[in-house]
């Protein structure tokens, strides 16, 4: 469960303010899939930051799982983050001088697994998004779908309760898109959280979209 | 906090390191450099304080100088005779020698009066005597040199004899009857052993006098003892005990080696701010990956520890390069060019060997005074990698 | 003032320290005062950031002050070479007036940055931070005895006299010194020895009773009696020598730095002991494992130092 109430974000560069959110308040129940949409600018990547516990709030608060994680301290909403949520991001985001396996291994390096459990979860991902055979390639020798789906076997390696994808298609060609949006129908049948920030048509008529959340100006409408 | 080593963060750590190459090659080789320096000085001093340490437990536990009117004058040979009545007092042996300016080259060399039938004031020296026959030496007007000195006179075309210019202004001929190496190279390079007679006759000398007076105690713990009783008995001779020495040469290399730290602190202030310019900067690439990091999941101190390793990995490799350095140019190449500005010797000195000193102390002082300065300079820098705001990688 | 590479060695490490303490009690004074834990001001964000440096620097601090401790005794060791009448360390530093103070407080801010330490951790693994205003008030604290350390240090090292003639440890650690040490040599030995033997004996009953006021309490005269009934009893056993009372020439390799092994042993079974102590009742959390460290190195400790009597009693069927 996700839960942000009266919300308020104000960035401050220098003397100029710029309030990206302002009074937020959004429900999203375990297992739903959402769907934030809005013009560039409109505060979408901010929502997802917050919820992420990347970012904290100027106001309100952001309970993730019954869990205040704006008023966590720095190494439990890592701890939370490395736990509960994956990321997808519009440009992959990956490390390109690291390898396959390097890069999917990201998230687990903190909580210094044992070699077994390491090597188990790393092929389980590897295997179910059709990577292994690169395993020890260099990211930026990949192709765009290859570097797409190590991003989201990073993302999934530790089951993740929660996927926050942000503009996961924008880079994407149809056939990647389409099969990105298959990857995210098989993980909301097995009952993961997973809110899209997107501007992208393609996610607007999904019949399996449980919700719909348009942003404008920092605003919900 | 206290868990286990954690493998994996090294292991990035290291990628990260060589990831970004040629920065980190960059501050590797400087740091080296820098180690390398340090060690060198550290360790020419320590081998040479170990060497002048090995002459002076050879050296007499007291030396008796005679002083009239502030400067240093013969003694009387009777005065031997005399301390042998103080108790404790083991031997009192008079010394002749002194040192002789050899013109041509510019050089010292220290002459030696030696005689078959007494006791050698050390037992270096009295290897050397007892190799030779005195008597033969003082019939044919001969001596025996050391290597230094011997290179030296072949430089100047003496073969096979020196002419002495005597006090008195007049040639004394010695044949060189012998060459010898010591193991305490350090003094006895430049050192010429010749009968007393010579000695007396070069240096214009009084027979009944000595330059000085060595005396051995049987117990040192009564050299205080014994050095008062001389007071009383000889106000005008001042005495000189190994300690007093043994504390001066300490003193001079610990001088010296301490003014070439303040160079090196210097250099280390300078490199620390090098460092933390070079680590501070970070590019966007680097912005963005510690963005990710986070978003993945890593903490922010997951992030610093990770810094820490890289800094630590680096400083301390790049401490083994300059000490591996340093120890192959200090005991393999004998240090060119270093080695004569730390010491200052005369000419015929540097011929030398440094011997090998190296030990744990040594060890523990070269990595306090390297290591920390690096892991100080990058701290801030770590920490302020940290808290990058991670919405760099929402955009 | 002599410079030996040692001594420029501490120095330089004095002024990193200086520095970024500097910089660690600054920031610890603003946090302290503006630490609002439910704000969601920027403000309170950079406090948080901040409050991570602070920690970083007391880490590196304290892990440096750990080796550097016995690279201090060490430099004096072999200061004692060159400083007439000095023949260990204990001659160096009571060569100047204040030596023995530095001495003392080296060792309090031992404990007092492991205490931090401890504090630090437990304020870490709790998602509310609860200690966060407690322990920064404490740094402000400590570093008033870190400052005077390091001022003393300075000075220390600036008024060392080579020249200077100083007495040796068998002098200062003997019945007719001047200072107050001698005091400790006109009480009976075996009532100090006992009075030892009595804390370590209370130090296991704090243990098994769970009463953390008598633990701590046992732990602190522990460690006090301990060093006393080092320096007039168990010494003498070690250099066989009836007269020697040195605590300083233990470290000395001739007795295999035997002294290492005691002096680290008290230390982390009298800092566990201790701050272990204090950390629970501030936290009123259990720390069962600090207090099973501390009772192990102490009875280490007890059982080494008083082995040598007995072999020695074992060896020759007389005490000295
Ligand atoms: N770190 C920052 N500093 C200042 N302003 C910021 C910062 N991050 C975001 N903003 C501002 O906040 C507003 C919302 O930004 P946000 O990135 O959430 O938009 P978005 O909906 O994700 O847009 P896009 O579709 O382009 O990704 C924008 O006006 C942006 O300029
Ligand atoms: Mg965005």
């Amino acid at each position: 469960m996700i839960k942000l109430s009266h919300i308020h974000k104000i960035f401050t560069q220098g003397n100029t303010e710029v309030v990206a959110l302002s009074d937020i308040s959004l429900h999203v129940k375990d297992g739903e899939f959402t769907v934030l949409k809005g013009a560039s600018g409109s505060g979408k990547s901010t929502v997802l930051s917050l919820i992420a516990g990347l970012s904290r709030p100027s106001s309100g608060e952001v309970l993730v799982e019954g869990k205040a994680i704006s008023k966590l301290p720095d190494n439990f909403s890592a701890l939370f983050r490395r736990e509960n949520i994956g990321f997808i991001f519009q440009k992959y985001n990956l490390i390109p001088t690291l390898s396959v396996r390097d890069n999917i291994i990201l998230p687990l390096i903190p909580q210094n697994p044992s070699e077994e459990v390491l090597t188990h979860s790393v092929n389980h991902v590897m295997e179910k998004f059709s990577i292994a055979h690169k395993a020890d390639m260099l990211v930026k020798n990949l192709s765009g779908g290859e570097q797409q789906r190590v991003a989201i076997a990073r993302a999934l390696i530790n089951k993740p309760k929660i996927i926050l994808a942000d503009e996961p298609t924008a880079n994407l060609d149809a056939k990647l898109s389409n099969e990105l949006i298959a990857i995210l129908k098989q993980l909301k049948e097995e009952n993961t959280t997973i809110i899209v920030a997107t501007h992208d048509p393609l996610f607007f008529d999904l019949d399996f979209v449980d919700a719909q959340v348009e942003m404008k100006n920092g605003k919900i409408v | 906090m206290k868990s286990k080593m954690n493998f994996l963060l090294l292991e990035y750590a290291i990628n990260a390191i060589l990831r970004r190459g040629k920065k980190n090659i960059f501050i590797l080789l400087i740091f080296s450099m820098l180690v390398f320096l340090l060690s060198s000085v550290l360790f020419i001093s320590d081998s040479i304080k170990l060497e002048l340490n090995s002459v002076v437990k050879s050296l007499p536990e007291i030396t008796l100088q005679r002083f009239v009117a502030g400067k240093q004058s013969d003694v009387s040979l009777s005065r031997a005779e005399e301390l042998l009545s103080i108790e404790g007092v083991k031997s009192a042996i008079p010394r002749i020698w002194g040192y002789y300016y050899f013109k041509v080259a510019g050089v010292n060399f220290s002459v030696v009066g030696i005689d078959a039938f007494e006791d050698q004031y050390k037992e270096s020296l009295q290897k050397i005597v007892d190799s030779v026959d005195v008597g033969v030496l003082e019939k044919n007007s001969g001596m025996i040199v050391g290597e230094g000195v011997k290179k030296v006179l072949e430089e100047n075309y003496y073969k096979d004899f020196f002419n002495f210019v005597t006090a008195e202004g007049k040639w004394k001929k010695v044949t060189i009857a012998g060459v010898f190496s010591s193991d305490i190279s350090l003094e006895a390079n430049d050192m010429i052993l010749l009968p007393k007679n010579t000695a007396y006759e070069i240096f214009g000398m009084d027979k009944k006098m000595a330059t000085d007076i060595v005396v051995k105690v049987s117990n040192p713990k009564e050299i205080p003892m014994i050095v008062s009783k001389i007071n009383l008995l000889f106000p005008d001779m001042r005495a000189i005990t190994k300690d007093d020495i043994r504390v001066s040469y300490q003193n001079i290399f610990d001088y010296k080696s301490g003014f070439f730290l303040s160079l090196f602190l210097i250099c280390a202030f300078t490199f620390f701010i090098i460092i933390y310019d070079k680590t501070s900067g970070l590019s966007s690439q680097e912005k963005k990956e510690i963005g990710i990091l986070k978003a993945v999941g890593w903490s922010m101190d997951d992030i610093i520890k990770e810094k820490f390793y890289e800094s630590f990995i680096i400083s301390f490799c790049a401490f083994i390069m300059g000490l591996c350095a340093a120890l192959f140019f200090v005991y393999f190449l004998q240090a060119p060019l270093l080695r004569d500005i730390f010491m200052g010797y005369s000419k015929l000195k540097p011929d030398f060997i440094l011997p090998f000193s190296f030990n744990v102390e040594m060890l523990c002082l070269l990595f306090l005074l390297s290591v920390p300065i690096y892991i100080a300079a990058t701290l801030i820098p770590s920490w302020k990698a940290s808290t990058l705001d991670a919405d760099e990688v929402m955009r | 003032m002599t410079l030996t590479p040692e001594i420029i060695a501490i120095l330089m490490l004095d002024a990193l320290f200086l520095f970024f303490a500097l910089i660690a009690f600054v920031l610890s004074l603003r946090i302290l005062f503006k630490w609002d834990i439910r704000s969601t001001q920027p403000l309170q964000y950079a406090l948080e950031k901040q409050s991570y440096l602070v920690s970083v620097i007391i880490k590196y601090i304290f892990v440096l002050k750990l080796p550097l401790f016995l690279f201090y005794i060490f430099t004096c060791n072999k200061l004692s070479n060159i400083i007439t009448g000095a023949m260990c360390a204990s001659g160096v530093v009571n060569s100047v007036d204040f030596g023995l103070y530095l001495m003392v407080f080296k060792i309090i801010n031992l404990y007092l940055f492991g205490f931090w330490l401890l504090l630090n951790n437990a304020d870490m693994k709790d998602e509310l931070s609860p200690f966060v205003r407690m322990k920064f008030l404490f740094f402000v604290i400590a570093f008033i005895p870190l400052l005077l350390e390091i001022i003393l240090e300075i000075s220390f090292f600036a008024s060392l006299n080579i020249s200077k003639i100083v007495s040796c440890c068998g002098t200062l650690f003997s019945l007719t010194s001047a200072s107050y040490l001698s005091l400790l040599f006109k009480v009976d030995s075996s009532l100090l020895v006992g009075l030892f033997y009595f804390f370590g004996l209370m130090v296991l009953l704090g243990y098994i009773l769970k009463n953390i006021p008598v633990f701590i309490f046992a732990n602190l005269m522990y460690v006090l009696f301990s060093l006393i009934a080092l320096i007039v009893f168990f010494s003498t056993y070690v250099y066989e020598l009836p007269t020697h009372h040195c605590p300083f020439c233990l470290l000395q390799q001739e007795y295999y730095g035997v002294g290492y092994l005691l002096y680290i042993s008290l230390f982390v079974g009298t800092f566990y002991g201790f701050c272990g102590g204090i950390l629970e009742m501030v936290t009123h959390k259990g720390h069962t494992k600090f207090f099973k460290i501390s009772l192990f190195f102490n009875a280490f400790y007890l059982g080494l130092v008083s082995l040598y009597p007995v072999a020695y009693y074992l060896k020759n069927g007389v005490w000295l």
